[in-house]
């Protein structure tokens, strides 16, 4: 391989830890986790194609392209539900959305 | 003998089921006279048991207590001395009932009354009669409760339900010692028969007996009242007179007396018990003398010279003279019911006026009740030839017969209230039945303003008095000194006598006799010099003023009662309430609630992750991932 | 007779008489009727087994058990239901079957609301009590240990007065912990008894070889222990019994201390000390302590309480403290009377309870100032009232005297300072008592109040009771000849 496994791990556990500090940071902010979550995403590619790489099997780029094809389709959903929230709330701050919590606690 | 036994304690006990569960419905001369049949069947009973004596009974009637190696079957056991004291409890009692039921005929509550005085005869027989000390220990308690009940009686009055309350606690404070008593006797010597304790008494180390000694002075001391359990005496007196008369004076508080006297093989064994009892009595005598010298109602002042008489009988138990402390007991109970009888004739026809400077002339008015009264208080001043004079000499020739220290100063301490009793019995005489109705200020004149001047005593109440009279001036028969002839209770009582009491040679004898006659006659003259004749009018005269000094020190009983009510009874309730409030509600219930609240609090702190902010649920889930991660990093490491 | 299942009998007749009144809701004479007739069936039950101790021992059965049942349960696991029968439980057995009765014929007409329930429990109760005196099976013990508590649970909490919500929830947590304790001790020497012998069983005879390292046998023993002094209750876990009784209907009361309380000293006799001998012998001074305590504590506290029931709950607790003095001395007359003292005492605190419940049918209150001179008022119930209430001060020729008297006795041999302490409980009791019936009996009535003497009902069940009371005092005999056999084994068996 002309890059060794190692070096893939290793950016691709440097972008998990870059989206997974989006998704920390930027909290409020639903885009922004969704970002974040993208990032995260891509970075699970990329180990798969680093290990179809190390052990040439197509199995691991066919998956890649079927993450693709699935982050997609989840992101379209995702955008559309922040636009409905939006509309509701008028804030696109997923704290403010907490109705699913233990009735005992304060809001 | 067997059937008479059964009898003596089986009579009065039927007596007083039937007054309890029947004595309701029918007629009351028939719950009445029940009531007194029962307790001279009794008597005759124990009649035939003295025919037919002829030494130490024991008859086993059934099983009680009986646990492994533990026995105490309901046994009950005969010799000289319970026999003595059956003929006596049998006899005053009956005496005693018939005079109650001329003194409670306008009292509703008969049936109570008549029930608990038989369930008072048959506890006290069968406490005389016991063969074993837990058997002893129930009698023991019965009289006290029937005492307590007897002494609240007029319970709609709270003085005397707190009297009865009083009695009860103080001698229970005493029955405890006793309790103990029986259970170290019973891990010492593996029996709690008396018998055979009197037998293995000498096997026990003398600090074992020295122990057991004490606390049954202290079962003693409580039931006798003795000081310092003695308390609760003066104010027994708030029962009706026939109880004061039968419980009192004549049997209950005699029983500690009777149980030193019993277990006297055991604990005269050791030469401090004995002292301590002496000391005990010598002491109690003397307090309740001098109480008594300055009591203005009547009663009480037979309570105050019922402690110092039985003072006396505690001292010949001490110095071992069982014989005179029996015969002094015995005499006792005599005159001192007869005064108790003879006090409630006069209370009843005062209209129930208990304060003697407000009585007089009574010597006219009630003839027969002065004569029996008078022979009693001769007896209990122990003048010449009475019955009373040769029990407390003998007792008193037995103390000097001690001799060393103790001796000779309980025999002073003896002499000195034999002094004052003389004083004190006769300054009740000359205040009570002495000068003329109507004289002085206090003259009762609202019974003079009602015409009718005394209320008619019913008839039984002044003849009862008569054989009570003729025993007490006569008993002297009964034990009558060694040089006139043996005397015949001595000759009874001499399998359990162990001091020697016939040793003193005739010419001291005489001359202790000679000096109690003196001592008692100048008595009686220091009386009259003071309550008799014309000063009579000027004591009346100064019983208005406030009592000061010495005089209000003895008439609060030497303060014996605030002393206890300052250093027990308020610390108890104090401390009560502060266990209450502060230890179990405050402390103990306190913690555990603040416990479920912390735990309630916690669970709360816990419960606010729940919250429904993604945000934190998100932070925990990438917590919770790396902290998973790093175990398993580490493990591979 | 020999091939009749008795002892299931016993347990399941009571569960069988409850199903029976979950139909009967709305016919709520019909309820009571039945629920009475299940409990004299119960009590005639319980009589009979007395006689089947004339007759001879069934096989398989352990030594000094003269009924025995024994079958496959949950194999598996090695747990099997197991129900014996010796002295010591059938006294026990007779005294909650009484009990059951006073309590059923107590409430006849003070409650007022689900009746049908409350007797429904009542009988549940008196189910698992029953269940908990005849299991020999160490998880069939706990199962009935833990069904007791529901019920009366149930009863403090909807019938009950004052703050009985929080009453029944200290009364069931504090329980509960213990018992929580209990179970892992269960378990725990189970679990060491399977891997020494390679059998696991829970059979009380199979367990009671186990050898046991010092500190482990500590460890469970006093996990018993703890369970086991809640329930006495020993000082200072007592905290729940005053809250728990003031707040519980008439009922719940008699039940409560009439049979609950020994259950917590049964446990200790049976299962505690057999099981733990050597730890038993190192920790009892942790049992006598307490006990003392507790004796002086609980009737010094009972002198100030105003409220009548709160007053009889605190003698109670020094009463038990009597109980566990025995116990810990562990010696034949101690042990004897001890139980005897819990068969008296259940009959004396529960007639207490039901005289006190009374009173508080008939005028609304249970403040003592309220009352007074009600000697003249209700002259049969004073009668009753000053009966037991000198039964409970311990006046020889009553029950409760005998029990304390050999408890006294056998203590004294291996404890005289706490027997002598002990002596001094003896005065306190006497000290509130009195003035408890001052109060009450004696002195002026302080306000007019409706109160009209014994009915007829209460009448026969106060009878029985004071027939009992005296003849459980004069002639305990035939009880102590029954524990003979079962004490001197429990005792022989320790080193």
């Amino acid at each position: 391989m002309i890059v060794p496994l190692t070096h893939v791990l290793i950016l691709a556990a440097i972008l998990f830890c870059l989206g997974l500090g989006c998704v920390l940071a930027w909290s409020s902010n639903v885009i922004m986790l969704l970002i974040g979550i993208e990032i995260m995403l891509n970075a699970a590619m990329l180990v798969f194609v680093g290990g179809s790489c190390q052990w040439g099997m197509a199995d691991g780029q066919v998956f890649a392209l079927m993450i693709i094809a699935m982050t997609s389709a989840e992101v379209s959903l995702a955008l559309a539900l922040v636009v409905y929230l939006h509309r509701r709330r008028k804030t696109v701050d997923v704290d403010a959305f907490r109705e699913l919590r233990d009735n005992e606690t304060k809001p | 003998m067997k059937l008479s036994l059964e009898l003596i304690v089986l009579l009065p006990l039927l007596g007083s089921l039937f007054n309890a569960l029947l004595g309701r419905i029918v007629p009351r001369r028939l719950a009445e006279t029940i009531a007194c049949a029962v307790i001279w069947g009794s008597f005759v009973a124990a009649l035939a048991a003295a025919r037919a004596y002829s030494g130490p009974v024991t008859m086993e009637m059934a099983s009680w207590l009986s646990a492994f190696d533990f026995h105490a079957p309901l046994t009950l056991y005969l010799d000289s001395l319970s026999l003595i004291l059956c003929l006596m409890i049998t006899f005053v009692c009956g005496l005693i009932h018939v005079y109650a039921v001329g003194y409670m005929q306008d009292e509703p509550g008969y049936c109570r009354f008549f029930a608990l005085l038989n369930l008072f005869v048959a506890a006290m027989l069968l406490l005389v009669l016991a063969e074993n000390l837990p058997l002893l220990y129930l009698g023991w308690e019965g009289v006290g409760f029937c005492s307590y009940f007897l002494i609240g009686f007029w319970y709609q009055d709270p003085n005397n339900a707190t009297a009865g309350r009083k009695a009860f606690i103080v001698t229970r404070i005493g029955d405890v010692g006793l309790a103990l008593a029986i259970v170290w006797i019973f891990q010492s010597l593996g029996t709690v028969s008396i018998t055979q304790v009197n037998q293995m008494g000498h096997s026990l180390p003398l600090g074992v007996i020295t122990g057991l000694g004490l606390l049954m002075l202290l079962g003693a001391m409580g039931k006798s009242a003795q000081v310092p359990l003695m308390v609760w005496l003066p104010d027994a007196m708030a029962g009706p007179t026939p109880v004061s008369a039968q419980i009192h004076a004549a049997t209950m508080v005699t029983a500690g007396v009777y149980l030193l006297m019993r277990l006297f093989p055991l604990i005269g064994l050791s030469a401090t018990v004995t002292a301590a009892i002496a000391v005990t009595g010598a002491l109690t005598a003397f307090y309740g003398a001098t109480c008594a010298l300055v009591q203005r109602d009547l009663k009480r002042i037979l309570a105050y010279s019922t402690i110092s008489q039985i003072g006396y009988m505690v001292l010949g138990v001490g110095v071992g003279a069982l014989t005179a402390s029996t015969f002094h007991l015995i005499e006792h109970a005599f005159f001192k019911a007869l005064l108790f009888l003879g006090a409630g004739c006069v209370i009843t026809a005062l209209h129930h006026e208990q304060d003697i400077f407000r009585m007089g002339g009574l010597r006219r008015t009630l003839p027969a009740t002065f004569y029996c009264f008078l022979a009693g208080a001769l007896c209990l001043a122990g003048l010449p030839l009475t019955g009373g004079f040769f029990s407390k000499d003998g007792i008193l020739a037995a103390v000097w017969q001690q001799g060393g220290l103790l001796g000779g100063g309980l025999y002073a301490l003896g002499l000195l209230t034999a002094l004052l009793t003389a004083v004190y019995t006769f300054r009740m005489v000359f205040l009570i039945f002495g000068g003329n109705e109507a004289q002085g200020p206090l003259a009762s004149a609202p019974l003079a303003a009602k015409g009718k001047p005394h209320q008619t005593l019913p008839s039984v109440m002044q003849w009862t008095l008569i054989p009570l009279a003729l025993l007490g001036l006569g008993g002297g028969l009964l034990n009558l000194p060694a040089y006139l002839g043996q005397g015949w209770m001595a000759q009874l009582l001499a399998p359990l006598d162990h001091g020697d009491q016939h040793g003193l040679s005739l010419g001291v004898e005489l001359t202790l006799q000679g000096l109690a006659a003196s001592i008692s006659l100048a008595g009686v003259a220091l009386a009259w010099f003071r309550f008799g004749g014309a000063r009579r009018a000027q004591r009346l005269a100064e019983a208005e003023q406030p009592v000061r000094g010495l005089a209000a020190f003895l008439l609060a009983g030497w303060y014996v009662d605030a002393l206890y009510r300052l250093l027990f009874v308020r610390p108890y309730a104090w401390l009560s309430g502060v266990l209450w409030q502060g230890v179990d509600e405050g402390l103990v219930d306190q913690s555990f609630d603040q416990m479920g609240t912390l735990l309630g609090r916690c669970g709360q702190r816990l419960g606010s992750w729940s919250c429904g902010r993604v945000s934190i649920y998100l932070l925990s889930l990438s917590a919770g991932a790396a902290l998973c991660i790093g175990w398993f990093a580490w493990g591979a490491l | 007779m020999s091939g009749l299942p008795i002892l299931s009998l016993l347990v399941l007749l009571p569960l069988a008489g409850g199903l029976c009144l979950l139909p009967l809701g709305r016919r709520p004479g019909l309820a009571k009727a039945v629920a009475l007739g299940f409990g004299l069936v119960e009590t005639l039950l319980s009589c009979a087994c007395w006689l089947a101790s004339y007759s001879p021992v069934p096989s398989g059965a352990p030594q000094g058990f003269f009924l025995f049942e024994d079958y496959r349960w949950i194999e598996s696991f090695g747990i099997r239901y197991t129900l014996g029968m010796d002295g010591i439980s059938l006294l026990m057995v007779i005294l909650t079957a009484l009990v059951t009765v006073l309590a059923i014929l107590v409430s006849w007409r003070s409650i007022h609301e689900r009746i049908s329930l409350h007797f429904m429990l009542l009988l549940l109760m008196e189910s698992g009590i029953m269940g908990v005196f005849l299991s020999l099976d160490l998880f069939l013990f706990y199962l009935f240990w833990e069904a007791m508590l529901i019920p009366m649970f149930f009863l403090i909490g909807v019938w009950g007065h004052g703050r009985n919500i929080y009453s029944a929830l200290k009364f069931f947590l504090f329980t509960l912990s213990g018992s929580l304790l209990m179970l892992l001790a269960i378990i725990g020497i189970y679990l060491i008894h399977g891997s020494q012998s390679g059998s696991y069983s829970f059979a009380l005879t199979a367990l009671t070889g186990t050898a046991l390292s010092p500190a482990t046998g500590l460890w469970l023993y006093g996990a018993f222990l703890l369970a086991f002094a809640i329930k006495f209750p020993l000082v200072p876990l007592h905290t729940w019994l005053p809250d728990a009784h003031t707040d519980a209907p008439t009922a719940g009361s008699v039940i409560l201390a009439g049979l609950l309380l020994k259950t917590g000293a049964y446990g200790l006799i049976r299962f505690g000390y057999p099981l733990f001998a050597d730890a038993a012998r190192i920790l009892t001074p942790l049992v006598l302590a307490p006990a003392v305590i507790g004796i002086l504590y609980a009737s010094w506290v009972a002198f100030s309480q105003k409220d009548m029931k709160r007053l009889v709950a605190y003698s109670s607790v020094g009463h038990m403290g009597f109980v566990a003095l025995g116990i810990a001395a562990w010696t034949p007359v101690a042990l004897s009377g001890a139980i005897l003292q819990m068969v008296n005492h259940g009959l004396t605190t529960s007639a207490l309870f039901a005289l006190v419940g009374m009173l508080d049918e008939r005028a609304r209150t249970r403040e003592i100032a309220a009352f007074g001179g009600l000697w003249g008022k209700m002259p049969m119930f004073s009668f009753f009232f000053m009966l037991f209430a000198m039964a409970s001060a311990g006046l020889p020729g009553l029950n409760n005297f005998v029990g304390e008297f050999l408890i006294l006795t056998g203590t004294f041999k291996v404890a005289p300072l706490a027997t002598a302490l002990a002596f001094i409980g003896v005065i306190l009791p006497l000290i509130y008592t009195v003035r408890l019936i001052q109060k009450l009996l004696f002195q002026e009535e302080r306000q007019p109040l409706p109160l009209s003497d014994l009915n007829r009902r209460e009448l026969i069940v106060m009878g029985v009771l004071a027939l009992g009371a005296f003849y459980l005092g004069l002639h305990p005999t035939p009880l102590l000849d029954m524990l003979k056999i079962p004490v001197a084994l429990l005792i022989g068996g320790m080193p």
